[in-house]
């Protein structure tokens, strides 16, 4: 690893005025010293934000919840409003990784962890989200884990996050907080990115800004939820599809959708031609078919994850019907 | 219970399933019984001191610099920002490497006491092949600049990396492997039924949970190095012609060593890059395989393609199997994985077939691992009989059971012993075997599809020459006895079960024996692997007591079938300390038998109708293995191989990157390995079996049996559960979403 300096804040304008163009900020680690590790990044300087007082959840003047950007993904997935209300979210964080990984890892890390793409982890490969104008290895090499929709030929990788998606289906908020002292709100599907011709730019963030929390709204999907995950083994695998799906049915009629898919796009991949699709109407299998079919004919797969296709919509039409079914 | 079994056999092999654990035992240690592990206690506290972990006095680290091409030249080489970070002692390339005794034929077999030259040249054979060593005083600093050496190469275009693509550049290797009886083209033609499929079984890698590690040091031409090896004696020979210097100026240590699965079984070139840095730098260096060099730096089990053929009549007798493995090595060192060893000796074929094929490819060289041949050949082999058993609309089961043979063809001699059948007809019973139905998809509960599957599992159990010695040490009426010999514990039980062997000839309580290994000081064993260790290490420590005793009788004129015990002997003899040696082998009747373990795995599995995803269920495992030394740590040894079994079919896969030769999978992260969400409930039995050919304590290997039938298993259960055909590893959502039905099977 290379030699760089540690700075730990003790509040948010420590932390701010110590950001310099060449610092990362410290979260749980789970994804930046893995990287630091591997040389991909190299930072001149870390600022630990562990003791920032992020670490609450309460709730907001929409109805919801707000969740702490430094609380840490167990505390968050595990906390009982989270489990009553937010089943969706909370089923998705505890799909990922491994407890002690979750113990560690932070609610605001969990948004910026990058890709998987093997390529992007071995320096001595091309690629141009690791170094900007490499090429990408991945579009003509092994891209069976690779995206299948909204990809461009600089990058067609896809974001890893499974907390990500289900955020993406409930409609979330990102509260960030600027060098200059300011503060932003994002829109949840705004914070991430397609590739374009930067890949190295996963989101939206300016340099310096400071994830502080995530605001949800009043919950919706409390009572028809799921969250499907196909993985090569039962857990500590990333997703190579999942699935959020929330459901608000009421009088055997689709009411509110929140639909959004992972493993399939740079960006976790809101569903929005399903979600209008089905809205209005009744959650039976033929409704849900329809709206899995509407959603998979625009991807574009290459040979090695044309499976994704298939499995896509499989995993769409599961998610809702598991999500519909689920005993109230 | 075991209704199905003719009489015969059930009163005969009664099932050892349950198995007690006896912890404070004073006289019933000794072998065949269920004790603890006994330096289990040193492992809990950390005091088991693994190759790294030694505390040599002046240590400096190395840390190895992989080349990023696979085939080519180094053109240039920059170590000047490296030469000035603080703390970098030396930085090693083949510019100013110690010269080694190399390679002297174009192409070298690999075998486990080969020479490991390493930065010879400027020539790269593959990607992360090592070219250079950084040496400095700390770990971090050691690491940090080994990252900042450039090396600058020329690229030669002509590497080999992609197995589909070069399959013309195959050769038949020339160690006189390819065999045949019979007739195969007639066994077909008298065939009514003929299966012809190809598997496929992808690059995997061991991965034992220690790192490859040693800790080296030359002191005046003499080299000591704690190394995390499986053979010590071969290490210690690949050191001293490597080095060209007397074998006995070497020593090496593996007291303890967590985990090999074979790779550990050779001596790998970090060993031999850090006993060449400690003779440059005069002070003794360690050096630690990463876990991503573990990939391109250790071995690993190679990609095969092995395409079957078999012949039945309508009413399931075997006319001719043929079993032809495509392969690949390195394109300097030869390797080839056995494959099909399981379709010479398994069944009653007349006409049989088995021809091996390499491909010289610019990625490192395979090795064995865990069951080599038996692993990925019982694939094919179980899968084909699978498929035939399906065609002839019997039961796969039955099958089996109606080709069994008790001589091997392949050796024209009997097996020592083979409870094949009876691993089989006792694991359907326990399995609940009747309950399967035959009839693909037809077997649903909610999203599931279920199936049954059950493969037959064989694997030789060498035994080999070994010493031992025993010190007797009188204290007040107790003995204390210590014996010593250079075998190895890879995590398998070998402390455990040779102390029992030590209380069982002695007659002393376990507690009073004390287990000295992985010394190459001591005498020579043949070290662990290819399940020979406990065998050998048993029946030499047996000599070595049996040697003490008889020696101390005779000096006293004591007959050699009085009863009396070791601490009267030494009182008798005037002694408090006493040494003896024994040396145990395989005797000439041996030599007229096959000895082979034999074994049977059944699962249920559960796959998902819409994902892909399934779940194993259920295992029963039934193995003849010969005398059970230790039910605990046996036991131990079939879960660790079921476990990595369900990894082979689950997710273990390496890939080589087409356009650039390099693994992508490079570290746990992506090369998955079974969680403990992915296992089923499993039941292991042990038959009880003598066999007293296979050697004087009739112990069988148990290494290697455990992973030998997983994989087939599993598959046929996939395909009884969704009528796919799942032909090449490992079986993921992504394989199984998109793979067809087998012709006449409705979804
Ligand atoms: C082996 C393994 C398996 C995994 N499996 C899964 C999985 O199945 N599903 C899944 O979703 N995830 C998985 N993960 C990823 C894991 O969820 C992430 O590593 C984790 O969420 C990152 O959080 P962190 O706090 O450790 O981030 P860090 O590593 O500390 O930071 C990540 C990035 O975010 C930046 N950052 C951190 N906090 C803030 C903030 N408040 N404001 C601005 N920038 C910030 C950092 O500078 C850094 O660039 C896995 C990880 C590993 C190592
Ligand atoms: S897909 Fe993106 S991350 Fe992967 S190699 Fe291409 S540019 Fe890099």
């Amino acid at each position: 690893m290379r030699p760089f300096k540690y700075t730990g804040a003790q509040n948010k304008d420590q932390a701010l005025q110590a950001f310099t163009a060449t610092s990362h900020y410290l979260g749980g680690g789970t994804n930046l010293v893995d990287l630091m590790k591997e040389d991909v990044e190299r930072p001149d300087q870390l600022i630990d934000i562990n003791n920032l007082d992020y670490k609450k959840i309460t709730s907001n003047d929409k109805g919801g919840l707000t969740l702490g950007a430094m609380l840490s993904n167990s505390e968050t997935a595990n906390h009982p409003e989270v489990r009553t209300n937010y089943p969706l979210l909370s089923m998705a964080m505890l799909s990922a990784a491994t407890a002690q990984i979750r113990n560690m890892a932070s609610n605001g890390g969990n948004l910026l962890q990058r890709t998987r793409c093997p390529y992007f982890f071995e320096v001595s490969m091309p690629c141009n989200k690791r170094e900007p104008g490499s090429g990408c290895g991945a579009l003509n090499g092994m891209n069976a884990l690779h995206a299948i929709f909204g990809y461009s030929d600089s990058c067609i990788a896809t974001n890893p996050s499974d907390m990500c998606v289900a955020l993406a289906a409930i409609g979330a908020t990102v509260e960030v907080q600027q060098t200059d002292g300011s503060s932003r709100m994002i829109v949840f599907t705004d914070l991430h990115r397609l590739p374009g011709d930067r890949p190295e730019k996963d989101t939206t963030l300016m340099q310096g800004e400071l994830i502080t929390a995530i605001h949800l709204p009043k919950p919706e999907f409390s009572d028809h939820y799921y969250y499907l995950k196909i993985r090569e083994r039962s857990s500590y695998a990333f997703a190579l599809v999942s699935v959020a799906a929330g459901l608000q049915v009421k009088s055997g009629v689709i009411t509110k959708v929140g639909l959004a898919m992972g493993g399939v796009a740079h960006i976790p991949w809101k569903l929005t031609k399903a979600e209008g699709f089905l809205a209005g109407k009744k959650p039976t299998s033929e409704n849900f078919k329809a709206a899995a079919a509407l959603e998979m004919k625009d991807a574009k797969p290459f040979e090695a994850n044309t499976y994704k296709v298939e499995m896509g919509k499989n995993a769409i039409v599961r998610a809702l019907t598991q999500a519909y079914e689920r005993e109230v | 219970m075991l209704e199905r079994l003719p009489k015969h056999m059930k009163e005969k092999y009664k099932p050892i399933s349950k198995i007690k654990i006896m912890t404070k035992t004073t006289n019933a240690s000794g072998v065949g019984t269920a004790i603890n592990r006994v330096e289990g206690h040193l492992k809990v506290m950390g005091k088991a001191k693994y190759a790294s972990e030694f505390p040599v006095e002046n240590k400096v680290y190395g840390q190895g610099i992989n080349s990023t091409i696979a085939k080519g030249e180094i053109i240039s080489i920059d170590t000047s920002k490296a030469e000035k970070l603080d703390g970098v002692l030396k930085i090693i390339t083949y510019k100013n490497a110690e010269k080694l005794k190399d390679f002297d034929k174009e192409m070298t077999p690999i075998a486990t006491d080969t020479i490991a030259p390493v930065l010879q040249s400027n020539k790269v054979h593959y990607y992360g092949e090592y070219v250079g060593l950084v040496v400095a005083e700390t770990f971090e600093q050691a690491q940090y600049a080994a990252s900042l050496v450039k090396f600058e190469y020329k690229k030669d275009p002509s590497a080999v990396i992609d197995f589909e693509k070069s399959k013309s550049k195959a050769y038949t290797p020339d160690n006189g492997t390819n065999y045949s009886r019979g007739n195969m083209e007639q066994g077909l033609s008298e065939a009514d039924v003929v299966v012809e499929q190809t598997y496929n079984t992808p690059i995997e890698h061991h991965h034992p949970m220690e790192l490859h590690a040693v800790i080296a040091s030359w002191d005046n031409g003499k080299v000591t190095a704690y190394s995390s090896q499986q053979i010590v004696e071969d290490a210690k020979i690949a050191i001293s012609s490597t080095f060209q210097i007397p074998k006995k100026d070497v020593r090496v240590i593996s007291a303890f060593v967590g985990g090999g699965f074979g790779s550990k079984l050779n001596l790998d070139r970090h060993v031999i890059m850090g006993v060449m840095a400690s003779k440059m730098v005069g002070r003794p260096v360690q050096v630690t395989v990463t876990r991503t060099q573990m990939f391109t730096n250790t071995n690993m089990r190679q990609q095969n393609e092995q395409k079957m053929r078999v012949g039945a009549k309508k009413d399931g007798t075997l006319t001719a199997l043929s079993h032809e493995t495509l392969s690949h090595t390195a394109t300097n060192q030869e390797y080839q994985e056995p494959c099909g060893m399981v379709s010479k000796m398994l069944y009653k074929v007349p006409n049989n077939e088995v021809t091996y094929k390499l491909i010289p490819m610019n990625i490192q060289v395979p090795f064995a691992m865990r069951a080599p041949g038996e692993a990925t050949g019982s694939f094919a082999l179980e899968s084909a009989m699978d498929e035939m058993a399906w065609k002839l609309k019997m039961d796969p089961l039955e099958f089996r059971i109606k080709n069994d043979t008790q001589t091997d063809l392949h050796e024209n001699r009997p097996f020592s012993s083979r409870l094949l059948v009876e691993c089989l007809r006792i694991g359907a019973d326990k399995f609940g075997w009747k309950d399967r139905k035959s009839e693909p998809r037809t077997n649903k509960k909610g999203n599931w599809l279920i199936g049954y599957g059950v493969s037959a599992a064989s694997r030789n159990s060498p035994y080999q020459k070994t010493y031992s010695k025993v010190i007797l040490k009188l204290d007040e009426d107790k003995v204390f006895a210590t014996i010593q010999m250079d075998a190895t514990d890879i995590g398998t039980g070998s402390y455990t079960i040779i102390a029992q062997t030590a209380s069982e000839y002695l007659k002393i309580p376990v507690e009073q024996v004390s287990v000295e290994l992985g010394d190459s000081d001591f005498p020579i064993t043949p070290g662990s692997g290819g399940s020979w260790g406990a065998a050998s290490y048993c029946n030499g420590a047996r000599a070595a007591c049996e040697n003490a005793i008889k020696t101390l009788k005779n000096n006293r004129n004591i007959k050699e079938e009085e009863d009396i015990t070791v601490s009267e002997l030494l009182k008798k003899n005037q002694l408090t300390k006493f040494e003896a040696e024994g040396m145990a082998e395989p005797s000439a009747e041996f030599e007229k038998y096959s000895v082979f373990s034999f074994g049977a795995n059944f699962c249920e599995v559960w796959v998902d109708k819409d994902t892909g995803m399934y779940r194993i269920e259920k295992m029963v495992n039934v193995a003849s293995a010969g005398k059970i030394l230790n039910p605990k740590t046996a036991y131990g040894q079939i879960i660790g191989g079921l476990t990595m079994g369900v990894g082979m079919v689950m997710a273990e896969q390496t890939h080589v990157e087409p356009n650039f030769g390099n693994f992508i999978t490079r570290s746990f992260a992506d090369y998955h390995v079974p969680v403990n969400l992915d296992m089923a409930n499993i039941d292991v039995i042990f038959l009880p079996e003598e066999d007293k050919v296979a050697n004087k304590m009739g112990i069988k290997g148990i290494g290697e049996l455990g992973i030998t039938s997983v994989a087939a298993s599993i598959a046929n259960a996939i395909f009884n559960a969704t009528g796919k055909r799942m032909r090449s590893l490992p079986i993921t959502p992504e394989k199984l979403i998109v793979a067809g039905l087998e012709p006449g099977i409705t979804a």
